[in-house]
């Protein structure tokens, strides 16, 4: 008698099978597959059971609050237009007829001079780069809409990176408590305010600003951390300067930069 | 899509934050819900149901609005959770707390109010196995496992969220209940 395989009988379960009605004539004659069968049903049950936990009002309230913290302003993609609507390409020839005429014109009139020649071409070649250079840096894709780091070149250093990490689980932790910030996270954000300042250091003398500024940020809230009073309110202050600046959004795209980069 | 919605994106784009509650009020619960039944975690599913709002509220400017928000928002959240616990999972010392955490907690609910002290305890084997079992899955097939078998969604929709052929995702949901079912195999007789 021919069997069925675990995984015709799994898609049997789930509904999934092709075979649908001779799988069920087997399993009502063959006992070994119909064992199997219902232990797969069985496994289907028992991870079926798990609840999701209710989402209150205070909930989303305090959902909102915190995602509207991370919203830049948007602006509306601008619509493409035309290059030049149709009854403009007659005049636009004619116009560049007229350009074409003039630099001939002049070209006839100039007294040709090498060494002056070869000075502006390279003077025109170096604005030249430096216009293609800032073009580029302006078009670069960057993650974020008008917020974030403006980089996304990743960092070499892997301890950087889990430093990044760990203060961006830090963050989301003091985010979601309420009260006053008990003694582990205190002493995590003790720990990761030495180190953040070295990070920081090495940033700058290897030139990346921008990993330096949001590495500057996250002292400064490391710090309010490291010594924030005992009371509610002073942690509530925290939390919300780190979602107004979008410190935690920052972190978040430096350490993509990170993965992005790893994973290239 | 509803005229309410396309409403808020419209005043979104043109700068209005505050419109874009409108649509965290009506798909928050979806994506929430997804982004739990994915990282196992309400913590992790509240994380990974912001950063999908944020992203989606990012790129509103090139959303197409001949397709629904809804859609477009939770398949997002699917791919944000997915990567939320490969993430997770490569810091062992964070996930591992988080499990015996739950468990600790009683959030799962397989134990019989009425249950004995020896069904219980057995329950808690359940549930602690569970939990394992879960851990055990890659990214990919715990997506694709609990996107198929918890909340229904098709093996289409699904593949298409996480960008591999229908066939892979498929694959993806055998390979886990598989896997599953192996991981139960200690305290299956005693569960018959």
């Amino acid at each position: 008698m021919k069997h069925y395989s675990e995984e015709d009988l799994i898609a049997y379960q789930m509904g999934e099978s092709s075979e649908a009605r001779s799988i069920g004539e087997h399993l009502e004659q063959c006992a070994e597959c119909a064992t199997l069968a219902e232990s797969v049903a069985q496994t289907l049950r028992v991870f079926s059971a798990e609840p999701v936990p209710m989402r209150t009002p205070v909930d989303m309230d305090l959902s909102w609050q915190r995602l509207r913290g991370n919203l830049a302003v948007l602006e509306a993609a601008p619509k493409k237009k035309r290059w030049l609507s149709l009854w403009m390409w007659p005049a636009a020839g004619a116009f560049a007829a007229a350009v074409i005429m003039v630099a001939v014109g002049l070209r006839m009139h100039h007294v040709p001079n090498t060494g002056g020649a070869q000075e502006t071409a390279t003077q025109r070649a170096s604005v030249t780069d430096a216009l293609k250079s800032l073009v580029g840096r302006h078009q670069q894709a960057h993650p974020i809409n008008g917020h974030g780091p403006l980089t996304d070149v990743p960092s070499d250093d892997p301890q950087i990176s889990a430093h990044l990490d760990s203060a961006e689980r830090l963050l989301t932790t003091v985010n979601h408590e309420e009260g006053p910030l008990d003694e582990a996270t205190r002493a995590q954000a003790h720990d990761l305010l030495l180190k953040n300042a070295v990070y920081t250091q090495t940033a700058r003398d290897r030139g990346d600003l921008a990993e330096a500024v949001v590495l500057d940020n996250l002292g400064r809230v490391l710090i309010g951390l490291d010594h924030a009073p005992e009371t509610p309110k002073s942690t509530w202050q925290l939390r919300l300067e780190m979602n107004t600046d979008g410190l935690l959004l920052d972190l978040r795209v430096l350490r993509q930069n990170d993965e992005h980069g790893s994973s290239r | 899509m509803e005229k309410a919605e396309k409403e808020a994106i419209r005043r979104v784009i043109a700068g209005d934050r505050d419109a874009y509650r409108v649509l965290m009020d009506r798909h928050y619960a979806a994506v929430f819900r997804i982004s739990f039944r994915i990282t196992g975690n309400e913590a992790d599913a509240e994380e990974a149901a912001q950063e999908s709002f944020l992203r989606a509220y990012n790129k509103l400017p090139e959303f197409r609005q001949d397709a629904a928000f809804g859609t477009w928002v939770t398949r997002i959240a699917m791919n944000t959770a997915m990567n939320l616990v490969e993430r997770r999972n490569r810091d062992l010392s964070v996930y591992a707390p988080r499990v015996s955490d739950e468990v600790g907690e009683g959030t799962v609910q397989v134990a019989s109010h009425r249950a004995g002290p020896e069904r219980a305890l057995l329950d808690m084997e359940t549930a602690t196995l569970r939990h394992a079992a879960m851990a055990s899955l890659t990214p990919m097939e715990r997506t694709a496992f609990t996107l198929r078998h918890m909340e229904e969604v098709g093996m289409a929709e699904i593949a298409e969220a996480l960008g591999v052929p229908v066939n892979s995702a498929k694959q993806a949901v055998f390979r886990a209940v598989a896997k599953l079912r192996r991981a139960l195999e200690p305290v299956a007789g005693g569960m018959r």
